[in-house]
């Protein structure tokens, strides 16, 4: 049994993170929103907000990421293809794979 | 003795730090000796000085560029100058149409200005990228730790590509002037009549895509020519505890 949590943030200005947002989007596009059991807030402002207090026990330093519980034993996954790939096995475009590449590889900004 | 062929991810790191402190050139001879199959991405800037170099080690040397389809003219006449100057085949490659038609159908021709230029770059740059890179071992890029102090910073001059192998296929990428700075292309660039790019000669530094690319001012960092209305942003995806505001001073203990 796999238990699927989308963690996505509040900026400390009170705005919603615009990637958080984006990737909440590309679920909802891709009809796989009804696949994440639960969506916690990691609110900047507030460090006892749900999502703030697993990104500190699980040692992660940016938003959106997925925590994944199969039968007791968690996996997290900063990268939203691998997730696609991994956990909802759904299909992923090259365009949604080229955009992944971008966001986790600033030295590619130059290009 | 036989030649040894490609590099061996355990060899990395031990070139890496051999060849920082050496030139371009002696990295280009390297990267051509182990490398048949490896190609130069030239983006029609100031990296122009390293198919200057590589040709003359490997006169039909591969080159390749990304043509977004937003390019400058002054960006497609440097291709054709390159191309003519040095008798290379220049590979240039174009996103899929289809890609580019839906993009613009959905969100118009300036959708990077709204929702960031990561979904252009996407689309018109890395999708063609990456299906190039998928035919080599190895690729020659023309970045230089002083183009971004915020994301160039640690760029090693040899690297296994970490953004574009793959489990099936391993690809090494070289930046031989990662060690140069701007000061020291444009120093070659003199000095070996190498063709450049008209846009530098009216205050560009880094270039790009026409709409996502402007002049800088002197003694203006070249990264604020590119994506400026998103430099507010960029780096928005970090997880930031907010200080705690302070309380507010009651009447009673103020003194």
């Amino acid at each position: 049994m796999t238990h699927v949590t989308f963690v996505k943030k509040i900026k400390s200005d009170g705005t919603p993170c615009r990637k958080c947002a984006e990737v909440e989007d590309r679920l909802h596009s891709a009809g796989l929103m009804a696949r994440i059991d639960h969506t916690a807030i990691a609110d900047e402002r507030d460090p006892d907000s749900e999502g703030m207090k697993l990104a500190a026990e699980l040692g992660i330093d940016a938003a959106p990421f997925f925590v994944v519980t199969t039968n007791g034993a968690r996996t997290v996954y900063t990268s939203y293809v691998k997730v696609l790939k991994e956990v909802l096995v759904a299909p992923i475009s090259e365009a949604e794979e080229a955009k992944e590449i971008l966001a986790r590889n600033d030295d590619l900004d130059f290009l | 003795m036989m030649q040894v062929m490609g590099i061996a991810p355990p060899e990395i790191a031990g070139l890496a730090s051999e060849y920082a402190a050496r030139g371009p050139q002696e990295l280009l001879e390297l990267a051509f000796e182990r490398f048949e199959n490896i190609a130069i991405s030239f983006s029609g800037a100031e990296d122009v000085a390293l198919i200057d170099m590589a040709t003359r080690i490997r006169p039909g040397v591969m080159v390749f560029g990304l043509d977004t389809g937003r390019l400058h003219g002054e960006t497609y006449r440097l291709f054709e100058k390159v191309r003519e100057r040095y008798g290379i085949t220049l590979d240039v490659l174009s996103p899929d149409s289809l890609a580019v038609e839906r993009l613009v159908r959905d969100k118009g021709l300036f959708s990077f200005y709204k929702d960031g230029h990561t979904e252009c770059c996407s689309i018109r740059k890395v999708v063609p990228l990456k299906r190039k890179l998928a035919t080599l071992d190895a690729w020659i890029t023309g970045q230089r730790k002083d183009q971004s102090p915020s994301t160039r910073a640690n760029i090693p001059v040899l690297q296994e590509d970490a953004a574009f192998s793959s489990a099936e296929r391993r690809l090494v990428k070289l930046n031989p002037l990662a060690n140069w700075s701007s000061a020291d292309v444009w120093r070659y660039i003199r000095d070996n009549d190498v063709p450049y790019n008209e846009l530098h000669a009216q205050g560009f530094s880094s270039i790009g895509c026409e709409p996502c690319t402007r002049a800088v001012l002197p003694n203006q960092h070249e990264r604020e020519g590119r994506w400026w209305w998103e430099e507010a942003t960029i780096k928005e995806c970090g997880l930031h505890v907010a200080p705690p505001k302070a309380a507010p001073r009651s009447p009673r203990s103020g003194r």
